[in-house]
């Protein structure tokens, strides 16, 4: 159950942040006013302790008295509050956490390669006639194919590894137990039942299961021209 | 105007309007916290809730400094993390310098031996970590967490310094070995000055990334005065009555460290972070 759990969070964050973190690199790669300002900013989720994200969202999903219950019932969308931290939503909510705390580092990387783009590439592809899609497609995607492989490669490492945010979003909650991902059993397994034998055979499950998936990802993926 | 200005213009709009979605999807929780922690109690807890404190009160940072150990958690955090950066900036510094200017061999393997130890995440070398401390006899101290700081934060520190030594030409330091140098003062007074502004993003990161853990200190330290701010902090939010102003106002103040050296080492992260550290 707990690796069930801890894969349905992995990957799905790991697409949000992607797609979310691609976007946002893209829009941030335009030229606009105060464009360094929002840059800085973006990156702020990702800086903060973990300790301060999980505050925040949980009182902006607090039940009672949240501003997101708030806007969602003022808007009509739900008519009774939801209970973001119960068993029905708190996988929800987790995954809403912790996309906006880490989709950061995917600006950052991916930022950090568009801008070394040489725009004679674009420049070629408009005159041969290629619009705003096409352009997207084959020029910017195949040169951000090897950041893109490796912001995948430590996003997934990172996510499913991933112990304190999933930790300190059960505190407190009653519903810890729709969101114990391997770590987080791993943890309580050492420290709470004290079985640091058991606690270490997760660690090396975990460390097993991370080996066998990068190992397939590099086969499937990695290009001759290496990273 | 030709239809290739309107043209633009949309573009523009377009692109303005997703930059706003994207600022308040990020910094608006953010501001809420700010807000709340300036709140009085009632307004706290009003509805329809108010964007921004009518009475405006410091009583949430009053209560946080008064009825809870806010400042012992600081200076802890604040001790645990600098010497954690003086430890790993040292031995970064040296172990950098020598992967980039001494040949020796599986050199390369070394290095490449240190970014595997980004697999190890702190939930699986916590265990083993725990044992031994508890073995040695140091469990419970300052002194195990400034160690597993170390430990964790130095193949980030080392491989990002690598990257800056590594931008360095080596014809400076060997003018200076030609004029008589010896290593020890070609290092001092060409390469550190030189790696400088590296050194010093690389030491930021160092500080941010222990100033931001929870979970070693939660494993490692069980004495409430030896505590940092991180679990500090987590520990106000188990209490049976939650006094969100008051967590929200300590959240603030965990927080304002981390931003004003962030807002510093900014301009090296866009730069910096793709030729540095991912792409190695």
């Amino acid at each position: 159950m707990s690796l069930w759990y801890g894969t349905y969070y992995s990957v799905s964050t790991i697409v949000l942040q992607i797609v979310i973190g691609l976007i946002a690199a893209l829009i941030l790669n335009e030229a606009f006013r105060g464009r360094n300002f929002v840059r800085g900013i973006v990156l702020f989720p990702y800086m903060i302790p973990t300790v301060v994200a999980i505050i925040l969202w949980k009182w902006l999903l607090n039940n009672q008295f949240g501003l997101v219950n708030y806007l969602l019932l003022a808007v009509g969308i739900i008519e009774n509050p939801l209970s973001w931290t119960g068993k029905d939503h708190i996988m929800t909510s987790l995954i809403i956490i912790s996309v906006w705390e880490f989709f950061p580092f995917v600006v950052l990387s991916v930022l950090a390669r568009l801008q070394t783009i040489p725009p004679v590439l674009y420049e070629a592809a408009k005159v041969d006639g290629a619009g705003a899609w096409s352009r997207f497609i084959h020029v910017t995607l195949p040169q951000l194919r090897n950041v893109l492989f490796v912001v995948i490669l430590l996003r997934s490492i990172w996510m499913f590894t991933k112990f304190d945010t999933v930790w300190l979003l059960t505190q407190g909650g009653g519903a810890e137990k729709y969101i114990r991902t391997l770590p987080v059993y791993a943890y309580m397994r050492t420290f709470m039942y004290y079985q640091a034998g058991l606690g270490s055979t997760l660690a090396v499950i975990m460390f097993g299961i991370l080996i066998a998936s990068t190992a397939l990802y590099f086969k499937m993926f990695r290009r001759e021209e290496g990273i | 105007m030709n239809p290739k200005d309107t043209f633009l213009s949309v573009r523009g709009q377009a692109i303005y309007w997703s930059a706003a979605i994207l600022l308040i999807f990020t910094a608006f929780p953010f501001f809420w916290m700010l807000s709340t922690s300036f709140k009085p109690l009632r307004e706290i807890f009003v509805s329809p809730p108010y964007l921004l404190p009518k009475d405006f009160t410091l009583a949430n940072f009053a209560r946080l400094f008064e009825q809870t150990r806010f400042l012992t958690y600081f200076k802890n955090s604040l001790f645990v993390s600098s010497s954690a950066v003086v430890f790993t900036m040292a031995i970064a510094t040296a172990g950098a310098y020598s992967l980039t200017r001494f040949k020796f061999y599986g050199r390369e393997k070394i290095a490449s031996l240190i970014l595997f130890t980004y697999m190890f995440a702190p939930i699986m070398i916590v265990i083993p970590f725990y044992v031994l401390i508890k073995k040695i006899g140091i469990a419970n101290t300052h002194l195990a967490l400034i160690m597993a700081y170390t430990a964790f934060c130095l193949p980030f520190s080392l491989w990002l310094l690598r990257a800056f030594f590594q931008s360095i030409p080596l014809v400076l330091e060997e003018a200076a070995l030609v004029d008589g140098a010896t290593r020890l003062r070609a290092v001092v007074h060409v390469i550190l000055p030189l790696a400088l502004p590296g050194i010093i993003a690389t030491a930021i990161f160092t500080f941010i990334l222990a100033w931001n853990d929870y979970i070693f200190v939660r494993i490692l330290i069980t004495s409430d005065n030896l505590k940092t701010l991180s679990v500090g902090i987590a520990d106000l939010h188990n209490a049976t009555v939650i006094d969100w102003g008051m967590i929200m106002s300590g959240g603030m103040l965990i927080t304002i460290p981390v931003l004003v050296f962030f807002i510093f080492i900014q301009r090296y992260l866009i730069a910096g972070w793709g030729t540095g550290a991912v792409k190695g």
